[in-house]
């Protein structure tokens, strides 16, 4: 992502961190839901980001300033789960905003 | 600054800008139609990153198809709708007054003209390769990507002002 060029943008390098995924048990493995990520890219502008995830997702300002950030410094984010059906939604609404997204289904 | 973004009495918006600047805008809607009407390929880098994949599994082929034939027609309708809608706008504007055009926005134009910019920069971003650390405050005029850069770098502050304007009507 990028900023908008009269800013200042972060140059702190990000620690490497695993993204979170949930640790489950074997039990629930046919439960897991599909992972809707959304990818890090050099157009997209970070302000842009926040917007689209709060105005698909209904997610607070905050929320989605903290997703935005995560796919920023760490490369992706998960930004929304589900079943088969809700995760092709979702990463059709999110292409339709032009985020590059995927889905994944944790094995 | 131009261009600028003000609200207007019925909820919408009202795009201030130069002439020449009206002139760009209303050039990207043909060019990105020729990106459309040829459709989603991901050999081709440009259009490849207007119709991503969906499943990351890359031997999901099956399940990608069947995606790709269900959403794809919309989501290209979508995007041709919104720049015909864009176009509609630029048209009717008035005449310059002193070199600078008022262009108002209602609701579907504002989302038309934040499709057709953010679409037109991910299309020239990828084929002019930006990256995060592109520098277009010193372009080398002897880079053939100056002007290419340059227009994105405009493209860029267009949508940026748009976008704050946006975040405003979200909850904070």
């Amino acid at each position: 992502m990028t900023s908008m060029p009269t800013e200042t943008v972060p140059t702190e390098t990000a620690p490497t961190e695993t993204v979170g995924e949930p640790e489950l048990d074997e039990a629930t493995t046919t439960d897991r839901p599909w992972l809707v990520i959304v990818w890090n890219d050099p157009v997209n502008l970070m302000s842009y980001v926040v917007f689209v995830l709060q105005k698909l997702f209904g997610y607070s300002r905050e929320k989605a300033t903290r997703l935005m950030l995560q796919v920023h410094r760490e490369g992706k984010a998960v930004v929304s789960d589900g079943n088969r059906e809700k995760a092709e939604a979702d990463v059709a609404r999110l292409h339709g905003y032009g985020l590059w997204a995927t889905m994944e289904h944790p094995s | 600054m131009s261009p600028v973004f003000a609200r207007d009495a019925e909820g919408g918006l009202e795009l201030t800008l130069r002439t020449e600047e009206r002139d760009l805008l209303r050039a990207l809607p043909d060019e990105l139609r020729a990106l459309y009407e040829a459709g989603p390929d991901e050999s081709d880098p440009v259009r490849g990153r207007l119709f991503p994949r969906a499943y990351l599994d890359p031997t999901a082929e099956d399940a990608e198809r069947e995606w790709r034939d269900l959403v794809h027609p919309e989501l290209i309708r979508g995007r041709v709708d919104a720049l015909d809608r864009l176009l509609v706008s630029l048209d009717a504007a008035p005449d310059a007054t002193r070199g600078t055009v008022v262009v108002p926005l209602d609701e579907d134009a504002v989302g038309a003209l934040l499709s057709v910019l953010n679409d037109a920069r991910l299309a020239l971003g990828t084929r002019l390769g930006v990256t995060e650390d592109t520098d277009y405050d010193d372009l080398d005029p002897s880079d053939p990507r100056a002007p290419g850069l340059a227009a994105y770098a405009w493209l860029t502050f267009v949508e940026g002002e748009l976008i704050e304007t946006l975040l405003g009507d979200l909850p904070g």
